[in-house]
């Protein structure tokens, strides 16, 4: 199980940082951005974070299918490459806009791929190929930078689930999402890419209130119904020891040996 | 530390650029970027300044705002400044929040120099036709002004109403708008002093709300003759790939039209301020007393290496901004 940290309690860019450092110190995974009303952009605030924190991935969920994904694509591409390749994007469709959330999704990767290329959607066509741009002579796009990482990690969320399970993509489901459901469409989604489906992240978002014991049991209980194997768990970075002390090893692997629990609650500070 | 003449003073153009004259990593452009933007703040600077383009060989970073919070996140005093950001090329409602967002975590450290772009390529990519960027500009300043007011339910940036805006551009639609909307003027770098007076005094005679008149330089202090023909041969070099392969002239691409692309390239050699330190300050001090209020001075280019330009942004604090003299009133 891999771990992010969504953190709550932010009110300026030093509480972010200072987030990403408990989340670094705590050897978690990394940060998730979501939009509020500090971080209206998220990808913005992924560059500024990843120039204060060193190491962990940074993910960012932002909004697709309301303005031409070339433009998401782009400031993707800039994180990714400012970061060292830590970047996780996490699209979600825009409210009223779920119809072209796939169509999105293709264009991101194609543009993601370092090939010049043609990219003929039923919304978007890159390039466009418009008369009026007469000094226009490519007939072939690119998208630059390129990212560093050689396949973007990309993730939807929300309404975008079932878009990008057909095509492969990480999905991070809410804290209320049903199991069943989730199971099911993953299995769904096994049947229809064989082994092309190997490996997507399956993440969900996961609520913190202290109960180290209670979010284990949710982790341990995501992992057998639908494989659960990214957490992202909404907490103020001063929950990054206790994640990373006390929930992550008992969920690293199937069971633990018989004893080992008992020895680390007498032994470890709680 | 802060003389009067650093107030009137940035520096620029980060571009991110890896170019066949001078490769890169880029990831480096952008560690790099945040460290320069620490030194031009420990030397004095008023802000650094970063251009955008789109859909190039060499990398030119298509999203400023986002390589602006990489080096904001390191600063605590310099302002970020754009000559300039294709706002057509944006969606505005993206760009208003991703500019409320920079603004907010730095503090307030942004200036927005929103010009039009020209590179047909470039608003193809996007989906968009080159010869409706006006409209496109007038739009997308409304709705970010809208945005920036609360009216789409967003919380406010740091500055307010918003990060101050720069129109880019030198065309009477262009100083137009930036009359009538209240916001200032960012001229190119190639306007001779008297050019610059006469767009300034149409400037300032337009109806409406004019604000601060910046303007770009090409700068590079040099008292070794030699050196500085290295310079311009390498500046001729960099402008002849852009102009040749972008700029459109009678109707051609400048490799197509070479004469025509000749007489730009003139006109950057004669513009461009290359000398010792009290000639640069003359020069430079010639565009304050054609009433230019702010300057933001290109020092830096793809070709330029890291120890030299931090030892050109060391001359430019230390030798020349000290013998700079703005207008006293210059309300930046």
């Amino acid at each position: 199980m891999r771990f992010l940290v969504e953190p709550t309690g932010v009110g300026d860019l030093d509480d972010l940082v200072a987030a990403g450092e408990a989340v670094r110190r705590s050897g978690l995974d990394g940060v998730l951005l979501g939009a509020t009303p500090l971080v209206s952009a998220p990808l913005v605030a992924a560059a500024a974070l990843a120039a204060r924190v060193e190491g962990i991935r940074i993910a960012a969920e932002v909004e697709v299918g309301a303005s031409h994904p070339i433009e998401v694509a782009e400031e993707a591409a800039v994180v990714d490459v400012a970061s060292g390749g830590r970047l996780i994007l996490v699209a979600t469709p825009a409210p009223g806009r779920e119809d072209r959330f796939g169509e999105a999704l293709d264009l991101l990767r194609t543009a993601f791929a370092p090939a010049p290329f043609l990219f003929e959607g039923a919304t978007w066509r890159v390039p466009a190929g418009l008369p009026a741009n007469e000094h226009n002579l490519e007939r072939r796009a690119r998208l630059t930078p390129s990212p560093v990482q050689p396949r973007l990690e990309l993730w939807a969320s929300g309404a975008g689930r079932d878009a990008a399970l057909e095509r492969a993509a990480g999905f991070l489901a809410g804290p209320d999402d049903d199991p069943r459901d989730l199971s099911a469409a993953w299995d769904r989604a096994a049947a229809a890419l064989g082994p092309a489906g190997i490996g997507a992240a399956r993440a969900r978002r996961e609520p913190w209130d202290g109960d180290a014991a209670a979010l284990v049991a949710r982790l341990r209980a995501g992992r057998a119904a639908f494989g659960q194997s990214w957490a992202v768990v909404a907490a103020p970075g001063a929950a990054a020891p206790a994640l990373s002390r006390w929930v992550r090893p008992r969920v690293q692997t199937d069971g633990l040996p018989e004893g080992l629990e008992a020895h680390w609650d007498a032994t470890l500070p709680r | 530390m802060s003389a009067p003449a650093f107030d009137a003073v940035g520096v620029g153009l980060w571009t991110m650029q890896s170019t066949a004259a001078a490769p890169a990593s880029p990831t480096e452009l952008y560690e790099w970027f945040a460290e320069d933007a620490a030194l031009a703040e420990r030397l004095g600077f008023r802000s650094v300044w970063s251009a955008e383009h789109r859909a190039w060989y060499d990398g030119w970073c298509p999203a400023l705002l986002h390589a602006q919070a990489f080096a904001a996140a390191r600063t605590e005093r310099v302002r970020f400044g754009h000559a300039i950001l294709l706002v057509p090329q944006h969606d505005p409602l993206r760009l208003a929040r991703s500019l409320a967002t920079l603004d907010r975590l730095s503090g307030g450290r942004v200036d927005l120099g929103a010009g039009l772009g020209h590179r047909d390529a470039e608003f193809d990519m996007v989906g968009l036709r080159r010869d409706r960027r006006g409209r496109l500009m007038d739009a997308a300043l409304d709705t970010m002004a809208a945005v920036w007011a609360g009216e789409h339910g967003d919380a406010p940036p740091a500055q307010s109403p918003g990060p101050p805006i720069w129109v880019g551009g030198m065309a009477p639609q262009a100083i137009a708008r930036a009359a009538s909307r209240g916001h200032g003027l960012m001229l190119p770098q190639t306007l001779r002093p008297h050019e610059l007076r006469r767009i300034i005094d149409d400037y300032r005679g337009q109806a409406g709300r004019p604000g601060t008149v910046g303007a770009l330089r090409d700068v590079w202090v040099e008292a070794d003759g030699r050196r500085a023909q290295e310079f311009r041969r390498k500046v001729d070099a960099h402008f002849r790939e852009e102009a040749g392969s972008w700029w459109v002239l009678k109707g051609q691409v400048g490799f197509l039209q070479p004469e025509q692309m000749d007489r730009q390239l003139a006109r950057i050699y004669d513009t461009e301020v290359v000398g010792p330190p009290e000639q640069a300050a003359e020069e430079l001090n010639a565009l304050f007393a054609a009433g230019v209020e702010f300057l933001v001075l290109r020092v830096n280019f793809d070709f330029v290496e890291r120890a030299e330009l931090r030892e050109k942004l060391h001359l430019l604090a230390e030798e020349v901004v000290p013998l700079l003299e703005p207008a006293p009133a210059a309300a930046v």
